[in-house]
C-alpha cells in the first residue's frame, strides 16, 4: 500500500531473442492464474493510460514476464507535430511498467488535432523522413530510451513518394539511433499489394538496427478481375508464405524477440502460445548457434 | 508536389467526410482503383471506434442491437471524431447524440442509461488515488470546520437521470429480462453517485437533498455551503458516508490549496 513499496520484477528486464505473445484484456486471467510457459508479453501502451482493473493486471503481469510496449497513437509522421500530452501519457506508462522495448509506427493518424483510428500510410518523401526522424528524436528525448520504429501494412502508395520504404526505414535508424520492429506479416502484405519483392525488401534492412519481430495473420480481399488486397487484420494465424519469410528474416538478422500478435476475434490463450511455440522452433537453432559462438 | 500537410487533409477529408477526389489523385492508380483503396481506411476507422464506443457502452449495444449500434455509431464517429489514440477518453458526446438522433426517440430512458455508462467507463479508467485517510480531518481546529473543501476521487460522479437508468443498466448487463420487464419506466428524477471502490463500479441512489450536498462537496465547495443545502437533513451521517465510500481523496481549509493526492500504488 505504502509508496515506497519496493518493485519486484521478473529476473531481467530486457526481452529475450525468443518468442512472445500480443496481450490483450481478454487473456489478463488466464496468465494471472495459470502464469504460462511464455518467454515475455507484450501490450498496447494505450490500453494502460488510466488507472483501475488493467494496471492491476498489468502490474501483476510484469512481476513474473519481461515486458514490451507497443504504441498505436503517438502518429510520428503528422505534419503537425507530436500530440504532447500523449506524449506524456506514454511517458507515465513507460515509467510505471520499466518496460524492456518501446515500439511505435512509421506512419500517421492524426490532422488537424483529430484521430483517424488507423495507422495511415505516409508519402515516403524527404520531407516526411524529416518530420518522422525529428518526431522520433522528440520521443526518444522524452522517454530518455531507445525507441523501435515499425514498418507499416499499406494498401495504397502516393505517386510522389521517392524514396523505397526499406530505404526509408533504414535512413529513420540511422538518422536517430531507433531500432526497427520488423513485422515480417506487413512486408509480407505490402510486397503483395504493391508488387514489391519481399525477400529484397528484408535483405535491404539494416540488421544491427532490428530490435523485434512482429508475426500475424491476415485476410485476403477479393475484389473482382482477379484483384486481390491483403488486409493485415491480426485475425488469424500466421500465414505460410509468412512463416517462409520469417525464417528468410532470422536468416539475416540472427535470433530477434519475435512477437505473435492476434487483435480480431481473439482466440484462447492457448491458440496463441501454439504460435510462439512455431516461432520457438525457427529460433532455436539461431538462439544455439548465438550461445556457441559465444562460448568459443 | 502536395506537402505532407496538404497529403494529410486530404486523407482525412476522404475518411472523415467521403470527399475522395483530391486524395485520390496523390495516389498510385494502378489495378486497385484510389477510391476502392481509401474505402478501407475510411471502413478500418468507422469499425475501430464503434468497437471502441461498443466496450464503453455496452448496456445501450445491447438494448439497441447490433445493427442500430453500428448504424448510429458510424454517424456519431463521422460527426465527432476523437481527439487522441486514448480511447478510454473517447464517447462523451454519446449521450447527447441519443438524445438527439430521431431513430432513438422511441427509447426515452436510452440517453439516460448511456449517461451512467459514460459514467461508469469514466469511473473505470480514473487514475488509482487513495481515499483519503480520514484520521487526519481530527487535526482540522473545530472552528475551522465549516471552511473545510474536499477534493472528489478522480473515479467519483453524481448525475441525475429522468429514468431508473441504474436498474435498466444492471438488468441488461446481467441479462436478467424478468428484472428488466418489472422495471417501472416512468418519467420520475434520481440521482446516482458512480465511483470505483477497490471492489468494483459502485453505482448508488441518492435523493434530491443529499444529492445537492453531494453536488457541492463533489464541486470543492466548502463543507458550510453544503450544509446550507441541506437543511435539516442530517449532514453528519451524508458527510459520514461519503467519508466511508472514499469519495474525497484530500481536503484544505479555506482558500488554501488542496495537498496533492497521494497516487496509489502498485498492490
Amino acid at each position: 500500500m505504502s509508496g515506497s513499496a519496493p518493485k519486484v520484477r521478473a529476473e531481467g528486464s530486457s526481452i529475450p531473442a525468443s518468442a512472445g505473445v500480443g496481450l490483450r484484456f481478454q487473456h489478463h486471467q488466464a496468465v494471472v492464474d495459470t502464469r504460462p510457459d511464455v518467454a515475455w508479453l507484450e501490450v498496447h501502451t494505450e490500453n494502460y493510460m488510466g488507472g483501475g482493473t488493467p494496471l492491476a493486471y498489468l502490474d501483476a503481469i510484469r512481476r513474473d514476464y519481461p515486458l514490451s510496449l507497443h504504441g498505436i497513437g503517438l502518429s510520428l509522421g503528422s505534419a503537425d507535430g507530436l500530440e504532447s500530452a500523449h506524449l506524456q501519457r506514454v511517458r507515465r506508462v513507460v515509467e510505471r511498467f520499466e518496460p524492456g522495448l518501446v515500439s511505435e509506427h512509421l506512419s500517421w493518424s492524426i490532422a488537424d488535432g483529430l484521430y483517424l483510428g488507423d495507422l495511415l500510410p505516409l508519402p515516403l518523401t524527404e520531407e516526411a523522413l524529416e518530420v518522422v526522424c525529428q518526431h522520433i528524436d522528440q520521443i526518444q528525448a522524452c522517454l530518455q530510451r531507445r525507441i523501435l520504429i515499425e514498418n507499416p501494412s499499406t494498401y495504397l502508395r502516393f505517386k510522389h513518394s521517392t524514396i523505397p520504404e526499406w530505404e526509408f526505414l533504414a535512413a529513420v535508424a540511422e538518422r536517430t539511433g531507433c531500432g526497427i520492429l520488423c513485422d515480417v506479416n506487413n512486408i509480407y502484405v505490402s510486397a503483395s499489394n504493391h508488387g514489391w519483392d519481399a525477400a529484397a525488401y528484408l535483405a535491404a534492412l539494416p540488421a544491427n538496427a532490428i530490435g523485434e519481430i512482429h508475426l500475424a495473420g491476415h485476410s485476403v480481399r477479393q475484389l473482382g478481375d482477379r484483384r486481390v488486397l491483403r488486409i493485415d487484420d491480426h485475425g488469424s494465424r500466421v500465414a505460410p508464405a509468412v512463416w517462409a519469410l520469417y525464417a528468410e528474416a532470422l536468416a539475416h538478422f540472427g535470433p530477434v524477440p519475435t512477437l505473435i500478435e492476434w487483435d480480431t476475434d481473439v482466440p484462447p490463450l492457448d491458440v496463441l502460445l501454439d504460435e510462439a511455440a512455431q516461432a520457438a522452433i525457427y529460433l532455436r537453432p539461431l538462439q544455439k548457434e548465438a550461445n556457441d559462438a559465444l562460448a568459443a | 508536389m502536395p506537402s505532407l500537410r496538404e497529403v494529410q487533409q486530404a486523407v482525412q477529408r476522404s475518411v472523415l467526410l467521403h470527399e475522395d477526389p483530391v486524395a485520390a489523385a496523390y495516389i498510385v492508380d494502378e489495378g486497385v482503383a484510389p477510391a476502392e483503396r481509401l474505402s478501407i481506411y475510411r471502413n478500418t476507422f468507422a469499425g475501430s471506434l464503434t468497437t471502441a464506443l461498443r466496450l464503453s457502452f455496452p448496456a445501450v449495444y445491447r438494448l439497441v442491437g447490433a445493427e442500430f449500434f453500428t448504424a448510429a455509431a458510424r454517424i456519431f464517429v463521422h460527426e465527432q471524431p476523437p481527439r487522441s489514440a486514448y480511447l478510454d477518453e473517447y464517447g462523451a458526446g454519446v449521450p447527447a447524440f441519443l438524445a438527439r438522433f430521431p431513430p432513438a426517440a422511441s427509447l426515452a430512458y436510452l440517453p439516460d442509461v448511456a449517461r451512467l455508462e459514460w459514467a461508469v467507463s469514466r469511473a473505470l479508467h480514473a487514475p488509482d488515488v487513495e481515499p483519503l485517510d480520514v484520521a487526519r480531518l481530527s487535526d482540522i481546529d473545530p472552528a475551522d470546520h465549516g471552511r473545510v473543501r474536499f477534493v472528489p476521487h478522480p473515479s467519483v460522479s453524481l448525475l441525475r437521470v429522468d429514468y431508473p437508468a441504474d436498474a435498466i443498466w444492471r438488468a441488461v448487463l446481467v441479462q436478467d429480462d424478468a428484472a428488466l420487464a418489472a422495471i417501472d419506466l416512468a418519467k420520475r428524477p434520481l440521482w446516482l453517485i458512480v465511483q470505483r471502490s477497490p471492489s468494483g463500479i459502485e453505482v448508488t441512489r441518492s435523493d434530491e437533498t443529499a444529492s445537492r450536498f453531494a453536488g457541492r462537496l463533489l464541486a470543492g465547495q466548502p463543507l458550510e455551503a453544503a450544509l446550507d443545502a441541506v437543511d435539516g437533513a442530517d449532514a453528519p451521517s451524508l458527510l459520514a458516508e461519503h467519508l466511508r465510500a472514499g469519495r474525497f481523496v484530500a481536503f484544505s481549509v479555506g482558500d488554501a490549496p488542496a495537498p496533492p493526492p497521494v497516487p496509489q500504488s502498485p498492490k
